[in-house]
């Protein structure tokens, strides 16, 4: 059994109203100790409240609670620590407990534990699956209660409608003899076409889920001395940016979180912008595209009185090969004449550039535009994050790609003349791994579906 | 005065009935070598067809001949008592295509008889048991209603609708097995009092009319398949079968005036006043259910269909009901062609005992008595070729046990009898189950076509294939995959003669060589019509052709069912032992211990399939597992 104590941020990185930091195991009580301040007592099941300190520096007034092996959620000794949800203050406060003695917690261990001491409780069964990496279907379904409703809700819908066109396709295939309404093959394309789309509509969220839950990942790329770590640091002094700097919260490669108004930045670290301003040079090309598969957004900075590089171009290439998001910044134009602007937005024509931005970073010009910029790519005007539903599993994503392929070989069938019970196959495949999601039984529901619609029988 | 107990013979395996899961049962475990009893009420209903005078159909057909490749009886006993034959869904792919026949439902029954009347190691009694004896939770032997006991090593109950059977017609309702026969009324009590569960479950059958009072001429005729296959491998390119004359059917329809009557009489169904306790099928609903609940349809399907060459009753398939006798006379008669109808026999609905399926073991034997199966209706299903496909596999096990051999289970991805089974034992059902190709997960692999080439081998193994049909079977096997792979490696070379035949078929050209496989891949080309391509080609067998066609044309989707039945089998071969407390695994919900506990699943694959086991509960299972590998 494991005997270090391990901690983690509970909620999502973002500037939420709370956040909470967990700890678990038999040093928590004595971690939370060293840190809070209070005048109550800590209790066994109770909250309380007072303030976090780290030697002398007051951090934040928070909500402690504690819950007392084994009733607990992983059976162990477990506290919480409800503090405001900005990232910094979070991270800051994490840094102070794991400076305490916790250890950082792997992803799932949490949940590993409460199934170790038999706590497991099965709305944290996913993170115990991807522990066990099992691949099997049955073992990567996921229990329909674990599931935000929405999405619950609108997989359901899905599936209904493909249910419904299944029930068609095996009533005739297993009453060949009955007068039901022949099915139309016009109509399952366009029936498989609406639900590819509204699927893809849904997976379409999953990035932007991402971004809010986790932040944009963006890498900071040019020329020597085109202003790289200046922009760094001018994003890092933005009115009201917070600049975290956390061993092991984030990824390794990551420099900088940035935090500006809603907008979260994980600016990677391409060999050190701050220290060489040489990136391209010093790392090579190709050790840059390998930080490009990590990525949502290029920043591309130019110097407005140099003319584009041949290596620029090869970059600019590589990047556009990738699909990844771009903003041209063409610094310096403080020293250049106006015009200069089009004449870049000319050479870069030909590339899918998002963007081009009027900048002079050492003037502290155009940052307000590089943000609004940020902010229109990333996050579609049109999308009320309270109403719509957004998808933030990678495995949810995945399933939902899954579904359209196998809509899509359906529809490859259905234009190779394949018989009716050959495209039957996909669309149910479509269907089961739509199933996965929330945990259904396919071939029940196509049963089920068929005895409600059709008259059979002897 | 007392009756006297006194023992008449010594078998090792009992078999209560002799319906369709009754005879399979007892004539697999007489082949292979077991002293075999089998009883039934009256001999004169032994593989009696109380309902449709026919067998297969979609699915279905798939049963029987998946039976008949394990070496049983129902095929071959079809091939000899059709009347008419008719391959299903032919239109559609291969894998749903089915065959169904119209049997002579008498001679269906006395060729069945003869059958078992001369089959080695089988006696066949008409007698009534009414007590399963048991010792230490062991079965011993039966007894019957006139006091003889039966001494057995293992029983298998096979009492289809039997079981306290209840005959209701309208407000009439009587104690009666199906087409008059006795109910078997005391059996229950004595399955009750060595624990085991039963529930009620209802069916119902549609009136009976003689031709001589039909006016055919209203009717649309069906007529059978001009090319007919038979349903027995061992009969294939046996010319009696295909060149036999066959009878027709008629298809005629209910309409307003026929709903008008059923409405006005509502109250008068035992079902919708209450009297009717039983569960009924939602697919076979008798007419009033279909007319209630399809209001808006306003005309049903009737199929009429002879029982036999030498009657003249007609079968009304599509209007089964259970109103008073007065109604259905009216409600028959507003039919087209029916106007004269006189009911040689009404139609009813029969309410009987049946066991929860899910107490049983895959191998189909009860779940804490050692030595008592049960097959066929009484599970819970419904249907002539689903209670035979259990039967057979009852016998197998039965006799298996008496050897101490492990049972012999088909799973999923091998048989529609093994998703049969695995419905019914794993999943378990509150109606009476019918089997449906949409059921089966790997319906491209599990074809009627290929029955013989998924399973002869394993009847082989289990002796109730005999070496001579094996032989044949390897010989048929050779040749398919010879000709397969003739097909891959003759290639066609792209000159004018080529293409313009390819155009003609309105396919496209070739540009460079072409194997014939690659060729028979498109949708529009097939066996028959590439043969002015294929030089060398040699005269085969319809099945061999059938088949090389088909793993060709299919190549790709069978590939990507293997590779499904892969990823199924991993959880399949996780295995449960029936050591364990599932009380004892915390991270388990409260309903997945305890449905765990009860059914004590072989594999996790068959614990995922148990409902009120989630995904999660998968997981806790898989964790605990691998824990326990560990240590």
């Amino acid at each position: 059994m494991s005997t270090n104590t391990i901690a983690a941020i509970g909620t999502a990185l973002s500037n939420s109203g709370i956040s909470i930091i967990r700890i678990s195991g038999k040093d928590s009580l004595n971690i939370i100790n060293k840190i809070f301040k209070t005048k109550s007592n800590i209790l066994p099941n109770s909250i309380v409240y007072g303030k976090i300190y780290d030697n002398d520096v007051h951090l934040d007034n928070v909500l402690v609670s504690y819950f007392k092996a084994p009733k607990s959620f992983t059976g162990e000794d477990v506290c919480e620590i409800n503090c405001h949800g900005g990232v910094q203050i979070t991270k800051e406060i994490l840094e102070l407990v794991l400076k305490k003695g916790a250890v950082l917690a792997s992803p799932g261990e949490f949940s590993k534990r409460a199934f170790l001491n038999g706590k497991m409780d099965l709305s944290q069964a996913e993170a115990v699956i991807n522990l066990i990496n099992s691949k099997s279907k049955t073992a990567s379904r996921i229990a329909t209660k674990q599931l935000d409703g929405e999405l619950s809700n609108k997989i359901r819908l899905l599936r209904e409608d493909l249910i419904e066109l299944l029930a068609h396709i095996e009533v005739s295939i297993d009453y060949p003899e009955y007068d039901y309404e022949e099915i139309k093959i016009d109509n399952v394309s366009v029936l498989l076409n609406n639900k590819a789309n509204d699927i893809m509509k849904i997976i379409n969220t999953y990035d932007q889920g991402r971004y809010i839950k986790d932040g944009i990942n963006v890498a900071i790329l040019g020329k020597p001395n085109v202003g790289k770590s200046s922009l760094l640091n001018a994003l890092a002094k933005y009115e009201k940016a917070i600049v975290t700097n956390v061993p092991g919260t984030t990824r390794d490669i990551v420099e900088e979180t940035i935090c500006i108004g809603n907008i979260v930045l994980n600016i990677f670290d391409t060999a050190g912008i701050r220290d060489t301003d040489d990136v391209v040079e010093k790392i090579g090309v190709e050790k840059s595209i390998k930080i490009l598969d990590e990525v949502d957004l290029v920043i591309y900075i130019f110097n407005a009185e140099e003319k584009i590089s041949d290596t620029d171009f090869e970059m600019l290439s590589k990047i556009q090969n990738k699909g990844i998001k771009v903003i041209a910044a063409i610094n310096k134009m403080d020293k250049a004449n106006k015009s200069i602007f089009n004449t870049f937005l000319n050479e870069l024509k030909r590339y899918d550039i998002n963007e081009a931005i009027n900048m002079s970073i050492i003037k502290n010009e155009g940052i307000d535009d590089l943000k609004n910029t940020i902010e229109n790519i990333f996050f579609n005007q049109d999308l009320d994050f309270q109403q719509e539903l957004i998808i933030t599993s990678s495995r949810h994503k995945d399933l939902l790609v899954k579904s359209i392929n196998y809509l899509n070989d359906a529809k490859k069938e259905i234009e190779n003349g394949n018989p009716i019970d050959i495209i039957s196959i996909y669309v149910k495949k479509a269907t089961s791994t739509l199933g996965e999601i929330i945990g259904c039984d396919v071939n029940i529901d196509i049963v089920n579906k068929i005895f409600e619609k059709f008259c059979l029988g002897k | 005065m007392e009756k006297q107990d006194y023992v008449v013979g010594e078998y090792d395996v009992v078999v209560i009935g002799a319906g369709h899961a009754g005879c399979e049962a007892a004539l697999a475990s007489a082949r292979l070598g077991k002293k075999t009893a089998a009883f039934v009420i009256n001999l004169d209903t032994l593989a009696n067809m109380p309902c449709n005078p026919s067998i297969g159909g979609t699915s279905k057909g798939h049963l029987v001949r998946e039976i008949d490749a394990l070496g049983g009886e129902m095929a071959k006993n079809a091939d000899k008592t059709f009347i008419q034959s008719k391959m299903l869904n032919k239109s559609k792919g291969p894998a749903v295509h089915s065959l169904r026949v119209q049997s002579d439902r008498r001679m269906y029954h006395i060729e069945m008889k003869k059958t078992m009347e001369n089959q080695e190691n089988l006696d066949v009694y008409q007698a009534e048991i009414v007590k399963i004896i048991t010792k230490d939770r062991q079965v011993v032997g039966v007894k019957t209603k006139i006091g003889a006991t039966f001494l057995t090593k293992t029983i298998i109950v096979a009492t289809g609708t039997y079981l306290k059977g209840k005959v209701i017609i309208g407000e009439v309702s009587y104690e009666s097995g199906p087409d008059g026969v006795f109910p078997a009324n005391d059996l229950s009590q004595s399955l009750l009092d060595i624990g085991v569960e039963l529930r009620r479950f209802k069916t119902g059958t549609p009136a009976r009319i003689n031709i001589r009072n039909m006016d055919l001429s209203k009717m649309e005729i069906q007529y059978g398949d001009e090319k007919i296959v038979p349903f027995s491998f061992d009969n294939e390119g046996n010319l009696d079968i295909i060149n036999k004359k066959q009878v027709n059917c008629y298809l005629t329809y209910t309409n307003k005036k026929t709903h008008e009557i059923i409405m006005n009489n509502l109250d008068r169904s035992p079902i919708y006043s209450g009297k009717i306790h039983g569960i009924g099928p939602r697919y076979c609903p008798s007419i009033e259910d279909k007319v209630v609940r399809f209001n808006d349809k306003e005309r049903h399907q009737l199929f009429i269909e002879p029982l036999g060459e030498k009657t003249s009753e007609m079968y009304i398939q599509g209007m089964s009901s259970s109103l008073p006798e007065e109604v259905q006379i009216q409600m028959y008669k507003t039919v087209a062609g029916l106007e004269n109808a006189k009911l040689m026999r009404p139609a009813y609905a029969i309410e009987y005992d049946c066991i929860d399926s899910t107490n049983l073991k895959l191998s189909l034997e009860y779940k804490g008595i050692e030595g008592l199966f049960f097959a066929g209706q009484v599970n819970g299903s419904s249907g002539y070729e689903e209670a035979a496909a259990q039967g057979i596999i009852a016998g197998i096990n039965a006799s298996r046990k008496i050897d101490g051999l492990e049972p012999f289970v088909l799973d999923r991805s091998e048989a529609y009898i093994g998703v049969l089974i695995d419905d019914l034992v794993t999943k378990g059902t509150n109606e009476p189950y019918r089997m449906m190709t949409s059921r089966s997960e790997y319906r491209l692999m599990l074809r009627q076509d290929n029955a013989d080439l998924r399973l002869t081998q394993k009847g082989y193994e289990l002796g109730l294939i005999s070496h001579e049909r094996y032989l044949k079977f390897l010989e048929k096997k050779q040749k398919i995959e010879n000709e397969i792979k003739r097909l891959k490696n003759t290639k066609v070379k792209p000159i004018e003669y080529t293409n313009e035949l390819l155009e003609s078929l309105n396919s496209s050209k070739i540009k460079s060589g072409t194997s014939l496989a690659e060729l028979l891949k498109r949708s529009e080309l097939n066996y028959e019509n590439l043969k002015p391509l294929d030089i060398d080609r040699k005269e085969l067998p319809d099945s061999v052709k059938e088949e090389a066609e088909i793993e060709i044309k299919y190549e790709g989707y069978i590939k990507l069912q293997l590779e499904q039945i892969e990823e199924f089998k991993k959880l399949e071969n996780k295995k449960l032992s029936s050591e364990i407390n599932y009380e004892d695994i915390k991270g388990l919900s409260l309903e997945a211990r305890q449905k765990l506990n009860k059914q004590k699943p072989l594999s996790v694959g068959q614990a995922s399939r148990i409902s009120g086991v989630s995904p999660a509960d998968i997981s806790v299972l898989l964790i605990y597992l691998s824990q326990n590998n560990i240590k």
